[in-house]
């Protein structure tokens, strides 16, 4: 008899798990070998008959301590005793007088099958997992970063390969199911795990604290009103810019300060870049192919920010938008234009000169169609914080300044061909549509610059802003 | 061996595939990279007669040495030159 | 092989020449580098052959050649 432990045949009657590093065992060794159990160790293959290197056999015995004796009967573990204790011994292996001259009881060492850094390698391999994407096997020459750009599976950067263990660890950042449905992906419209996002988000360089926010942000990304089959198949230049909010910003380490809108800090970075790759990956949704921008925007790796809440002149934007808390803001974006002003020093010069960028946007004699995103920095902020002005105040302030005369709108004015019908002459028309500007602070605390996001079209038939809940 | 999982929607295979081919050579330019052995410029040379018949545009390329892989300037330039590439002939 | 393999990384189509005798070491190649690099085989051997039989086996080949880089 005996039983079928994985690939390890484990015979009737004693057997032990040792490892050659752990005092106690190398204490135990003339005992286990006077009472000749079966003893596999774990990292001294040529100690003991039994060779669990690559501890198979202990991860799926449960061994949590070595020594670990073990009695099994038909097959069956029976009894089980951990570390060294001679009156368990006895009891277990029903022999009297063991190890005379051994103490009376030693504790044992940690198992090798628990240490944290193999454990996910061992769930990966012996686990029931649960992880059900397809299991690709790099052949034995293939370079493993030059392998995943062959297939097509980056966004032109090196990826760090989704290996099994790592998607599992991954997955410990969120409490969801791996097979929950996230997202119905476009262009290809194609039905997205949780799995599947943190397969992308390891590729990404993703942290498995991050992956709540970039669940939240797929799933903002791909709600109807935000539109992300037109806008990734769009020639225009917009991809999708994502905003944190909340207390998970700071949690994670995001930057909301210094270089907010740059490079440098891992949680921005990747996780803006996860939600791209799972366009690329999951959609399908490649540049030249269902992608058709003219020329796209360096954004399109990634664009991720948190907005600096502490002393910001206005709530934040996730709660102004009716989701207090952790949250994520999608909108539709197409890089930076500068905005300079260091001599303002009231809400109302200041607020002339931001509605003076912003009626650029596009082009200046377009209204109403391109949406944008405003970002004031902290020393512009302050002008408009320490007059009181809150979100509500300014957007309103710039309704009013961007309120062009259709005069200067129409084909033809200005000597320049772009502009609206002239069936529009003699109206007032809105710069944006209702909720087609939106307002965020964010930077670092020297500089009286902010920065304009040009959008794309918005309201229905373009993309709405979405705000989703980052849930756990 | 080292697994990745696929972090794609599984709707393809997940191997890494040929480039798409073109449907006809006419027209296209052709490089042909000798390898340098013995003998293999006999069996370019008819080969170039006969892409060139078909309306290809014929481009010859020789590395120093069968032993190695072309140096990478040599491969730039072929990718640079050519939409399609013959190497030969390994013996 | 490495240069198909690299080749057609840059965006060229490739395709290599071998004799017979490299059949195997191909196949076993393209599954060690995960990339069936596509080849035609010549007969083998190569080197001792006429002028006239190189170019009968080139012309014997060509068809194969012209097929396996188009679609």
């Amino acid at each position: 008899m005996g039983a079928t432990v994985g690939c390890v045949r484990l015979p009737d009657g004693l057997v032990a798990v040792v490892k050659r590093d752990c005092p106690t065992c190398v204490l135990v060794e003339p005992v286990l070998r006077a009472l000749g159990a079966a003893v596999w160790c774990q990292d001294d293959a040529a100690w003991f008959d039994g060779d669990d290197t690559n501890l198979e056999l202990s991860y799926r015995l449960g061994i949590e301590t070595v020594p670990t004796l073990l009695r099994v009967r038909a097959g069956v573990e029976t009894a089980r005793v951990v570390g060294w204790s001679r009156e368990q011994w006895e009891q277990l292996t029903g022999v009297s007088g063991l190890g005379p001259a051994l103490p009376d009881h030693r504790p044992g060492c940690g198992s090798l099958s628990v240490d944290p850094f193999r454990i996910d390698g061992l769930e990966a391999r012996y686990g029931v997992s649960g992880l059900s994407s397809r299991r690709v096997e790099l052949a034995d020459a293939e370079d493993e970063h030059e392998a995943l750009f062959d297939r097509g599976w980056t966004d032109g950067l090196p990826v760090v390969p989704p290996t099994p263990e790592r998607v599992l660890r991954m997955l410990r950042g969120t409490t969801r199911d791996p097979r929950e449905v996230v997202a119905v992906v476009p262009p290809d419209l194609v039905e997205c795990t949780v799995e599947k996002v943190a397969v992308n988000a390891v590729m990404a360089g993703c942290l498995p604290e991050y992956l709540p926010v970039v669940l939240a942000a797929l799933e903002a990304a791909t709600s109807e009103e935000f539109a992300l089959h037109g806008l990734l198949a769009t020639t225009h230049f917009a991809g999708p810019v994502v905003i944190v909010n909340g207390p998970v910003a700071a949690r994670i380490g995001m930057n909301s300060g210094v270089n907010a809108l740059g490079q440098g800090n891992r949680a921005n970075a990747t996780i803006g870049r996860a939600l791209q790759l799972v366009v690329r990956n999951v959609g399908g949704g490649r540049p030249g192919e269902v992608d058709r921008a003219a020329m796209g925007n360096p954004g399109k790796y990634t664009f991720c920010f948190a907005e600096r809440e502490e002393d910001s002149p206005f709530p934040p934007l996730a709660a102004d938008r009716g989701v207090a808390g952790d949250a994520v803001t999608v909108v539709a974006g197409s890089g930076v234009q500068p905005v300079v002003d260091q001599l303002s020093r009231d809400p109302e010069s200041l607020a002339r000169t931001l509605a003076a960028c912003l009626r650029v946007n596009a082009h200046p004699k377009l209204p109403v169609a391109w949406d944008a995103l405003l970002v004031v920095s902290p020393e512009h902020g302050r002008v408009f914080r320490e007059a009181g002005w809150d979100r509500g105040r300014l957007l309103a302030e710039l309704e009013r300044l961007l309120l062009l005369p259709a005069a200067e709108l129409v084909r033809g004015a200005g000597g320049m061909a772009e502009g609206v019908p002239d069936s529009m002459a003699g109206r007032e028309l809105p710069k944006f549509r209702p909720g087609g500007l939106l307002v965020a602070h964010a930077g670092g605390p020297a500089g009286l610059f902010s920065a304009i996001v040009g959008g794309w079209v918005g309201g229905e038939t373009g993309s709405v802003p979405v705000t989703r809940e980052v849930r756990t | 061996m080292r697994t990745v999982l696929d972090p794609t929607g599984e709707r393809q295979a997940p191997g890494r595939a040929l480039l798409p081919r073109p449907v006809a050579l006419e027209g296209r330019t052709v490089g042909l990279l000798d390898i340098s052995k013995a003998r293999g410029d006999v069996v370019l040379d008819r080969l170039e007669q006969l892409l060139t018949a078909d309306g290809a545009h014929v481009r010859r390329y020789r590395k120093p040495t069968f032993a190695r892989p072309a140096p990478v300037d040599l491969r730039h330039e072929i990718a640079e030159q050519c939409e399609v590439v013959i190497e030969a002939l390994a013996d | 092989m490495h240069d198909i393999a690299d080749l057609e990384r840059r965006g060229v189509v490739a395709l290599f020449l071998a004799s017979e005798a490299f059949a195997e070491a191909a196949r076993l190649q393209g599954e060690a580098l995960g990339f069936p690099a596509p080849f035609v085989l010549v007969p083998h051997p190569v080197q001792d052959r006429t002028d006239d039989e190189l170019r009968t086996i080139a012309e014997r080949v060509y068809p194969d050649v012209v097929a396996a880089l188009t679609a």
